[in-house]
């Protein structure tokens, strides 16, 4: 287990310096820089502009200047904003993350109520309903259903806030736009491994000696059939908690989601490399822990 | 669907925004187009960050409800006839909220900051026409610290590139050596610590310590032009120097104390004893007498001094000074500054309102100079000051405690929305959100209903205005160097119909330089244009009910005379189609009209194909002249044609992006700047740019406008060409109704 453990740390360090270097190399490919704003600005401005930030060093210069760095712990300092980009994340992240928290809590709660009761009632209306559900929350995008729920709920029936992080009635709608995707693919994954579970020996067994069906349904067949959907929590959840930027600039949230295309817009490097690597950071991580959960879940796995 | 959350639901009153709440005279709620990217006023360059820079800190002058620039510190100014030297007095009752006096000093120090390289202001360009500030930036001119035969100490003197030369290869000398890398003649050392510390402060009061033998850079010595008098202290009466310790964010290694951006501080100037690029050796020549601070003169005189010789010598780094002594900035005393321009500069007043010009704290500044706008260590100037700032969530101001007119701001607070999506700023006034709204915080979609496209009637809370920006085609003239084809591209466009799918008003012209419509000028400013309110097309109100510019028609829409100069063109044995048009996707509107030109051109004959792409690789393109076509636009923030417009079409113009060079035009240009009248001046430029329209380097489309959305209550809310709206001067009236 612990040879288990350290074997994919070692893994994930590599993946995050290969993250770094991909960032940095192709965000650099790209034409412009971080100065080239449309702006009237003479040759020598863009100089002392570029000379401030060590652009105009070579580039194997300046990504050796960002590696050293980075395996220091440190992630550089905005060129746009002059602000280091740990304080960023810092700064941002947590809005991030309780956004995504709501989101992942609303996204598992609907998602298996609908899976659960879709494998339950499999092939009525009831299934059929709630797969019609997930589908729509899968296939409508944020930029439609976010708009779509201000429209209805905020600008019509003035019951929720448009825009903004004020008050504990302005995280619904946010939390509900980001979550609708991820309920969807929840709702279909825990029908599947339901589905599955249900038609075991061993779900035969516990029905024969007279279980009742709703500790059958839980406990037992749910639990076999949750492995489909741990795997997916773990990048899913990675995704919700780093933020959304189509849902931080459709509701206004001063999260991390908005840095992971605005960056790459101002050419800002050491933003567009930091949050990468963090994202990274907490794909990895969340993956090891899903692995982890397996063991948990499954007493196969743990031998493995 | 983006028509249906517009057209479902519209507001059925008066009035877009909700108005049933009680109105709050003591808090105004504004939302910004987006996050400013910096308050320091130095580092500020985003439209976002503009108005609330000049709110924070003072200048000279400020905005005034038309734009133009009004008193601010300064109380009064002199003018020389020759537009070259302007002289500010300083009020005596300014107060950094820090509770220190506002001086001459410190509008020096901000002025040298700005132009400063270590500082890296994108604003820089806002001083070019200081005497020496172009040079200084590009660490190019030096003060002569001791006698360099044939030059004296004193002299200011310039870095030239390669072998001596003479005449036009001198002048290529120049402009490739700022591109050269060369030593940083401004590097000290010292034997010994160095405590850096206010100026005159005792080593105890230091904030930050260099450790000895460690290079810094040496910006400022007291005693200088535009530098305070050396501080009588216990421990002597010797200059200072002002230093800069570690690294700019690129590099390694600060010193203790210092924070990612580095440190400055004042530190006796006997301490720096070493000077590790003393033996550098640079070719230098003295600047001519227009550039040397100090001389002013007959003009004839100053050009004769360009044809006179200027040897070039060797001199060591231990010969030169990268000093503020070599900028045309001078403070004869505490209440009064002094600027020197090279050239005559009509709208040097305009600059002084300018972010580039605007005020800093120093002593803030020098502990954290990339950190210093931060709440908790900021000292402001101006009307307002900051309380809270929330990355991209909010940022509120107070009532500045130490403001001279306290009595010109009548809320207690104003609180700032960054609302960079549209749509989310829209939805966030209609329910209630703000007061008020910064220009084009309004989307595409909203248009057509605010504008009362859609319901017979405009809201009244919705305004449309004029803005000093144009929207127009570049026209690579190195490759398409058919004038003929140029000509029928401008002849072919109707650009009446293209606000009927913009929505936004915009005021369609064929002129390049941007202004307000002449039918809506006052009886005054008109008198001012010369022309009859019937005159068609825009006027440029430079100076309200003094100084104004017609632009010239330029080429209008006449279809058969684009189809006489594209047969014209066509004979050309190279021609070749079809042509192609860029412009930057993401946006409908730039689409539209994209699909538009090709229509119209199409009509003539003309096939061209439209290429989109993304806006940094556009930017690209057009100024490494990869392009044949292309959309742009260009903002002006001073009310006059020759800082911002005219420039972008001279040969030498960094922005020229479309490559043309007319010696025609070139020859007007040098006339009108050679013109103290500037009413005359107006006329000579005026003929400059019809020379340059009849070239067709450019095509305008139309004149941008500014979409407000502002509650009724909201008063005093100036709306001005130039988009500055001194937001300090707003007020909320609670009795609006009655």
């Amino acid at each position: 287990m612990l040879r288990f453990v350290v074997g994919r740390l070692a893994a994930s360090v590599a993946i995050v310096l290969v993250v770094a270097t991909a960032s940095f190399l192709l965000l650099h490919a790209a034409p412009g820089g971080p100065f080239d704003t449309g702006e009237r600005r003479s040759a020598e401005v863009t100089r002392a502009l570029e000379a401030r930030y060590g652009l105009r060093d070579p580039l194997a210069v300046q990504y050796a200047r960002y590696m050293s760095r980075l395996v220091r712990g440190d992630l550089g300092t905005s060129m746009r904003k002059d602000r280091s980009v740990g304080a960023l994340i810092a700064e941002h992240g947590p809005v991030s993350a309780s956004i995504g928290m709501m989101a992942l809590a609303f996204a598992l709660g609907a998602g298996l109520l609908l899976g659960a009761a879709a494998a339950w009632r499999r092939d009525t209306w009831i299934d059929r309903l709630a797969m019609a559900a997930a589908l729509v929350g899968i296939s409508v995008p944020a930029f439609v259903l976010g708009p779509l729920l201000v429209a209805a709920l905020s600008l019509e029936l003035g019951w929720l806030p448009p825009a903004r992080l004020d008050g504990p009635s302005s995280y619904l709608l946010p939390a509900l736009t980001l979550g609708a995707i991820y309920t969807g693919a929840i709702a279909r994954l825990v029908r599947g491994g339901l589905v599955d579970a249900l038609g075991q020996d061993f779900i035969r067994t516990a029905r024969a000696k007279g279980l009742p069906e709703r500790l059958i349904l839980w406990k037992h067949a749910l639990r076999a059939g949750a492995a489909p959907v741990v795997t997916y929590l773990g990048p899913a959840t990675a995704a919700m908690i780093s933020g959304s930027f189509v849902v931080e600039k459709i509701f206004q949230i001063p999260g991390l989601g908005t840095y992971f295309v605005t960056s790459i817009a101002d050419r800002d490097y050491p933003v567009l490399t930091g949050v990468f690597v963090f994202y990274a950071i907490l794909v990895v991580g969340l993956n090891l822990a899903v692995d982890l959960a397996y063991g948990v879940l499954d007493p196969r796995a743990r031998a493995r | 669907m983006a028509a249906c959350v517009t057209a479902c639901g519209l507001p059925e009153g008066d009035y877009f925004g909700r108005l049933d709440g009680r109105v709050d005279p003591a808090h105004f709620r504004w939302c910004n187009q987006a996050e400013p990217d910096h308050l320091d006023p130095a580092r500020a360059s985003s439209t976002a960050s503009t108005p609330l820079v000049s709110a924070l800190f003072a200048g000279l002058t400020t905005y005034g409800p038309d734009g133009s620039p009004v008193p601010s510190l300064a109380t009064r100014w002199e003018i020389d006839d020759d537009l070259r030297t302007f002289t500010f007095h300083l009020r005596g009752d300014a107060r950094w909220t820090s509770g220190r006096a506002v001086t001459a000093y410190d509008v020096a120090y901000s002025a040298l900051r700005v132009a400063h390289p270590l500082t890296g202001s994108p604003s820089a360009d806002g001083l070019a026409p200081i005497k020496g500030a172009a040079g200084y930036l590009a660490r190019a001119v030096f003060v002569l610290r001791r006698d360099v035969p044939p030059y004296r100490a004193g002299e200011i003197v310039e870095r030239v590139a390669g072998e001596p030369a003479h005449g036009a290869e001198a002048v290529a000398a120049v402009a490739a050596v700022a591109a050269e890398p060369a030593p940083d003649l401004a590097l000290r050392t010292a034997s010994r610590e160095l405590a850096l510390r206010d100026l005159g402060a005792p080593e105890l009061a230091a904030y930050a310590r260099v450790p000895a033998g460690r290079p810094v850079t040496l910006v400022l010595t007291t005693g200088g032009r535009a530098t305070p008098p050396s501080p009588r202290t216990p421990s002597g009466d010797g200059p200072w120097a002002y230093v800069f310790a570690g690294a700019p964010a690129g590099a390694e290694g600060a010193p203790a104390g210092a924070g990612a951006g580095g440190v400055y501080g004042w530190v006796p100037a006997a301490e720096l004893d070493g000077e590790p690029n003393a033996d550098a050796t640079v070719r230098v020549r003295r600047v001519t007498a227009k550039h040397t601070p100090g001389r002013a003169g007959p003009a004839a005189e100053l050009l004769a001094d360009e044809q006179a010789p200027r040897p070039i010598v060797l001199a060591r780094g231990r010969d030169l000074a990268h000093s503020p002594d070599a900028l045309g900035v001078r403070v004869p005393d505490a209440q009064t500054i002094v600027f020197e321009c090279a050239d005559p500069t009509p709208y040097f007043l305009s600059l002084t309102a300018n972010r580039a010009l605007r005020t800093a704290p120093i002593e803030a500044v020098s502990r954290r100079p990339t950190g210093w706008t931060d709440p908790a260590h900021i000292a402001t100037s101006g009307p307002l000051h900051l309380a809270a700032w929330r990355a991209r969530d909010r940022i509120e101001l107070v009532r500045s405690p130490t403001y001279w007119a306290p009595g010109e701001v009548r809320f207690a607070r104003m609180t700032v929305y960054p609302m960079d999506d549209q749509a989310a700023a829209t939805a966030f006034y209609r329910t209630g959100g703000c007061d008020a709204g910064a220009t084009n915080t309004i989307p595409a979609t909203y248009l057509p209903a605010l504008s009362g496209e859609l319901r017979g009637r405009p809201y009244k809370d919705y305004r449309v205005d004029p803005y000093l920006s144009i929207y127009f085609l570049w026209i690579q003239t190195e490759k398409l160097s058919n004038r003929h084809l140029r000509r029928a591209l401008a002849l072919a466009i109707d650009r009446a119909a293209v606000p009927r799918f913009t929505h936004g008003g915009e005021l369609p012209t064929s002129q390049l330089t941007p202004g307000a419509p002449i039918a809506s000028l006052s009886d005054a400013d008109l008198a001012a244009c010369g022309v009859s309110r019937d005159h068609p097309g825009y006027a440029l109100v430079m100076e309200p009910g003094a100084l104004c510019y017609v632009p010239p028609p330029g080429l209008g829409y006449d279809p058969a005379a684009a189809a006489r100069e594209l047969a014209e063109a066509r004979r050309d044995p190279s021609w070749r189609e079809p042509l192609e048009y860029r412009y930057n996707a993401g946006a409908e509107a730039h689409k539209l009209i994209a699909e538009y030109l090709q229509a119209s051109w199409g009509k003539i004959g003309l096939r061209v194909e439209l290429v989109a792409q993304e806006w940094n690789s556009l930017l690209e393109d057009t100024r490494t002249g990869n392009y044949q076509i292309a959309r742009l636009g260009g903002a002006g923030t001073v009310a006059d044609t020759e800082s911002e417009f005219l420039p972008l079409f001279r040969c030498g113009s960094p922005d020229n992006r479309g490559r043309y060079c007319s010696p025609e035009f070139e020859r007007l240009m040098d006339e009108a700047r050679a013109l103290r009248d500037r009413r005359a001046r107006n006329l000579v430029l005026r003929r400059a740019e019809a020379v340059m329209l009849e070239d067709a380097p450019v095509i305008p489309i139309y004149v941008y406008t500014q979409k407000h959305l502002i509650r009724p209550y909201v008063r005093d809310y100036a709306i001005n060409l130039v988009d500055q709206p001194a937001l300090w001067r707003v007020w909320l009236d609670p009795d609006w109704r009655r």
